[in-house]
C-alpha cells in the first residue's frame, strides 16, 4: 500500500470518523482506523462495533492495500503537520510510514482482516431527505433522548417512516419530543427504527446546513446514512419503542399562550434559585398571568411573572424547569401554545406557525 | 472544627431487655432471644445469659449448651421496632441531630447545648428519661467525636455512662487494640498485626508509608481516627447519602460464582433496606477490596431511579463482572454494593410501569423480612454459567 496527498485531504476525513473511536476499547484494534487503497482513492473507517463510521477521499494512489493503524495517533499526526504539507503514506513491512518534509513517523498496525467492518446491511427500504432538513429534525427531538436507561429501547431516537412523512420521537420517560419531516418518501411503507444515542449524536455533528440530499437505507438491523464522502452506519437498538401517540395529551381543557421568548427568559430566571439537582419550579396560573416560583435547600426564592392569554380556571403545577426550557428552545417562533388538564397530568408545548412539533412533559409533584 | 459533644447511645441487650420489660417474671433470668429451634443464631442474650457465656450471633445450639436453663424466647420485631421508635422519640428531646444506626444505637450531636450544661448531666438525663419513657437501660458514651463517643459508651456498659473529654482521648485509645476502629475487623487485625500494630498507639506512629502499603487511600483515614481525630457529622441525612452493605470474606475470594454468591445476598438487603426507608438511588456503587487492602469501587448510574431488587440485581452483577473482566484472578478479602443519589422529589412519568408482579413479590418479601427479621428469606441462586 502506497499514496500521496495533502495533509489538510487527509486530516478533514480522519477528523471525520476518529469521533467513534472510543477512549478505552473492548479490543485494541477498535483503537485503529481501517485504512482502504483502491482504483477509486482512500478510504477510512472507524467503528465502535455500534456506530461504523468511512469516509472517502481521493488520494493519488500508488499501490493498492489495506492496513489498521491507531487513529488517535494518526490524527495528531496529521494535526502537528504544517498546513499544505505533502504526505507521502506507504507499508513497510508491519508498520505504516509516513513521511512529510523531513519528519518521518512509523506507526504499528493491525490487519485489516481482523477489523470489525459492517458490509451488507440488507437494505430493506431507502430514500432521499435534504441534509438541513434531517439535522433540523434531530435538533428538535435528540435532547430528549434518555441515557443510560434501564429501558435501553429509550436511550436512542425513534425514526417512523410513512407514506409523505418522518418522523422523529424521543424520550425519557419524563418528557417527549416528537417533531414531523413532510417529505415525499416515495413508496416507504410505515416502518420504526431506533437508532441508538451515540449514532444519534455523532450523525447530529456529521450534518451539514447544505441543500444537499442524505440518502437513508434502512437495513435490518442497520440504518445506513450517505452523505457526500462519507458512509454513517449504526446498528439500530433491537426493542419496542412505547406506544408515544397514548401519552401525546389528546384532550386539556387549559390552554394558555405566550411569548416564546418571555416565558423561556422568566424560567430561566426562577430556575437560577430552583433546587440544583431537581430543578423543580411551581407555575401558577391564573386569567391572562403566570406566575413561576422555585425555591432551593437553602430557603432562597425566586419570583417571576409574565402577561399570558389565558381565560380558565386557576392550576398550580410543578415541572422539571429544564425540561420546560429545551422545549421551548427546540420550538421556533413567537408564541407558544401550552395545553394543560391539571397538575397530575402531562402539559403540551406547540408553536402555532409550527404544526410538527409537539412536546409533552409529565409535572413533578412538589 | 468547633468543640462539639457527641454522645453514643446504645441500649443493653435491647430485644432481651424488651422481653424482660415486657414480662417482669423474666428479670433477673437469664433471656435469650433468637432464631426457631436448633437451626437459628442467638440475637440477643440479657446480661445474666451472658454470664454464661452466651454471646448475639452464637448459634443456639451452642447457646443452649452453655445455658441449659435459660429462658428461649422468638424473635418479635414488630414490638421491638415499636420500642425503638419510642426510645428515638426520648432522643428527639435533647436534640434534632439524630443518627440511628440501628434500632437499638445511635449517635446524637449534643454540641448545641447550652455550655453550663455538663457532658455528663446531659448523659444521664438521656438514660433517665429512656428509663421511665421506656423502661429500658442505654448505656450512654460522650465524647469530642462519634469515634470516641462509640469507645466511651462501650467502656461503659451495661447500664453505664462515660464521658471521655478530648485532653484524655489519647491515654484512653493507645491502649486499645486496632480492632477497636470501626473498618478494622479481625481480618485486618491480623494484617496488621502481621506488621507489628497491634494498638492504636502503634498504628498512630507507624510510617504513612507501611500503612499506605496496607490501607491505600484509606490510611490517613484510619491514622487520623488512631490520633483520635474523627471529623465525620451526626447527621438525620448521613444515612440517607448512601445506603450499602459489605461482607469480608473468612478467605480470600477470586472466582465469579463465589462472589456473585456474595453479592446476590448483599444486593437483595440493600434493596430491602433502599424499600424500607423509600429511597430511590441513581447509582449504584460495588466497593471492592483486593487482598493488598486496597479499594476499588466502580459505579454505574442508571435511569429511572428505583430500588427494586430486579433491576438493581443486573446491574450490580455487571458491575462485578466487569471488574472481574478488568482484573482477572485478583483475589478479594471484601465485597460490598452500595446506593445513592436517591431522588425525593416526585417527577412523574410518562409510561406507567409493567412491573406489578415484580412489586407484589417484593412487597411480600418486605413484610416477612418486617416481621421475622433480614436475613430470613432470600432469593435463590441461579446456577449461571461462565
Amino acid at each position: 500500500m502506497k499514496f500521496e496527498t495533502l495533509r489538510d485531504t487527509l486530516l478533514f476525513p480522519v477528523q471525520a470518523v476518529v469521533g467513534v473511536v472510543e477512549k478505552r476499547q473492548t479490543m485494541p484494534i477498535l483503537a485503529n482506523l481501517l485504512l482502504t487503497v483502491t482504483d477509486t482513492g482512500l478510504s477510512l473507517t472507524g467503528t465502535d462495533m455500534e456506530v461504523e463510521l468511512v469516509a472517502d477521499t481521493a488520494v493519488e494512489i500508488q499501490e493498492k492495500g489495506e492496513i489498521t493503524v491507531p487513529a488517535r495517533k494518526l490524527l495528531d499526526i496529521c494535526r502537528a503537520l504544517p498546513e499544505g504539507a505533502k504526505i507521502v503514506v506507504y507499508l513497510d513491512k508491519d508498520k505504516l510510514s509516513l513521511r512529510s518534509g523531513r519528519s518521518r513517523f512509523s506507526l504499528v498496525t493491525l490487519p485489516a482482516a481482523d477489523f470489525p467492518a459492517v458490509e451488507d446491511i440488507h437494505v430493506q427500504r431507502s430514500f432521499s431527505v435534504g441534509q438541513k432538513q434531517l439535522r433540523d429534525l434531530f435538533t428538535r427531538t435528540a435532547f430528549s433522548m434518555a441515557q443510560q436507561d434501564v429501558r435501553y429501547y429509550l436511550n436512542g431516537l425513534l425514526l417512523e417512516t410513512s407514506e409523505k412523512c418522518l418522523r422523529a420521537v424521543a424520550t425519557d420517560g419524563h418528557r417527549l419530543a416528537l417533531c414531523d419531516l413532510g417529505t415525499d418518501l416515495g413508496d416507504v411503507t410505515a416502518q420504526q427504527v431506533i437508532v441508538p444515542r451515540k449514532g444519534v449524536l455523532e450523525l447530529q455533528r456529521l450534518l451539514g446546513e447544505g441543500d444537499t440530499q442524505a440518502k437513508i437505507e434502512l437495513g435490518t438491523n442497520h440504518v445506513r446514512i450517505h452523505l457526500p464522502g462519507l458512509r454513517f452506519t449504526s446498528k439500530l437498538i433491537d426493542g419496542r419503542f412505547p406506544e408515544y401517540e397514548r401519552v401525546v395529551p389528546k384532550g386539556g381543557d387549559k390552554i394558555f399562550t405566550a411569548d416564546r421568548l418571555m416565558l423561556k427568559e422568566a424560567l430561566g430566571r426562577a430556575a437560577i434559585l430552583s433546587n440544583e439537582k431537581y430543578r423543580g419550579v411551581r407555575l401558577q396560573l391564573s386569567t391572562n398571568r403566570l406566575k413561576v416560583l422555585a425555591h432551593n435547600p437553602e430557603q432562597e426564592e425566586a419570583e417571576d411573572e409574565i402577561e399570558v392569554q389565558y381565560q380558565g380556571s386557576e392550576l398550580e403545577i410543578g415541572f422539571n424547569v429544564t425540561y420546560l426550557l429545551e422545549a421551548l428552545s427546540a420550538l421556533e417562533g413567537e408564541q407558544v401554545h401550552v395545553t394543560l388538564t391539571d397538575a397530575n397530568s402531562s402539559c403540551l408545548i406547540r408553536a402555532p406557525q409550527n404544526k410538527f412539533c409537539r412536546y409533552v412533559v409529565m409535572p413533578m409533584r412538589l | 472544627m468547633m468543640n462539639r459533644l457527641i454522645a453514643h447511645v446504645d441500649m443493653d441487650a435491647f430485644y432481651a431487655s424488651v422481653e424482660q420489660h415486657d414480662h417482669p417474671e423474666l428479670k433477673g433470668r437469664p433471656v435469650i432471644v433468637g432464631g426457631p429451634q436448633q437451626r437459628g443464631v442467638v440475637c440477643a442474650a440479657s446480661y445474666e445469659a451472658r454470664r454464661f457465656g452466651v454471646r448475639s450471633a452464637m448459634p443456639m445450639y451452642e447457646a443452649r449448651r452453655r445455658c441449659p436453663d435459660g429462658i428461649y424466647l422468638p424473635v418479635r420485631m414488630t414490638r421491638y421496632r415499636e420500642a425503638s421508635a419510642a426510645v428515638f422519640r426520648c432522643f428527639a428531646e435533647f436534640t434534632p441531630l439524630i443518627e440511628g444506626l440501628s434500632l437499638d444505637e445511635a449517635f446524637l450531636d449534643l454540641s448545641a447545648a447550652p455550655p453550663s450544661a455538663h457532658a455528663l448531666e446531659l448523659g444521664r438525663a438521656i438514660k433517665t428519661r429512656v428509663r421511665a419513657h421506656t423502661g429500658l437501660t442505654a448505656s450512654v458514651g460522650l465524647g469530642p467525636n462519634k469515634l470516641i463517643a462509640k469507645i466511651a459508651s462501650e467502656k461503659s456498659k451495661p447500664d453505664g455512662l462515660l464521658h471521655i473529654p478530648a485532653e484524655r482521648t489519647r491515654e484512653t485509645l493507645d491502649p486499645l487494640p486496632v480492632t477497636a476502629l470501626w473498618g478494622i475487623g479481625p481480618h485486618s487485625g491480623a494484617h496488621l498485626e502481621k506488621a507489628g500494630i497491634r494498638t492504636l498507639r502503634e498504628l498512630r506512629l507507624a510510617p504513612e508509608p507501611l500503612l499506605a502499603a496496607l490501607f491505600g487511600s484509606q490510611a490517613r483515614f484510619f491514622q487520623a481516627l488512631a490520633e483520635g481525630r474523627d471529623e465525620r457529622p451526626v447527621g438525620g441525612d448521613t444515612r440517607e447519602r448512601s445506603v450499602s452493605q459489605e461482607t469480608t470474606f473468612a478467605r480470600d475470594l477470586s472466582d465469579w460464582r463465589a462472589l456473585a454468591g456474595e453479592l446476590r445476598p448483599l444486593t437483595e438487603g440493600l434493596c430491602a433496606s433502599l424499600r424500607r426507608h423509600s429511597l430511590r438511588p441513581h447509582t449504584l456503587v460495588l466497593k471492592l477490596r483486593t487482598a493488598d487492602f486496597r479499594r476499588h469501587t466502580r459505579q454505574r448510574r442508571f435511569a429511572p431511579p428505583d430500588n427494586a431488587f430486579a433491576v438493581l440485581w443486573p446491574l450490580a452483577e455487571t458491575l462485578l463482572h466487569d471488574w472481574l473482566r478488568e482484573k482477572p484472578g485478583r483475589p478479594l478479602r471484601l465485597i460490598g454494593i452500595g446506593a445513592r443519589d436517591f431522588v425525593h422529589a416526585d417527577q412523574l412519568a410518562l409510561f406507567e410501569e409493567n412491573r406489578a408482579s415484580e412489586r407484589r413479590l417484593e412487597a411480600a418479601v418486605d413484610a416477612v423480612r418486617q416481621r421475622f427479621g433480614d436475613g430470613k428469606l432470600a432469593r435463590g441462586m441461579p446456577s449461571r454459567m461462565e
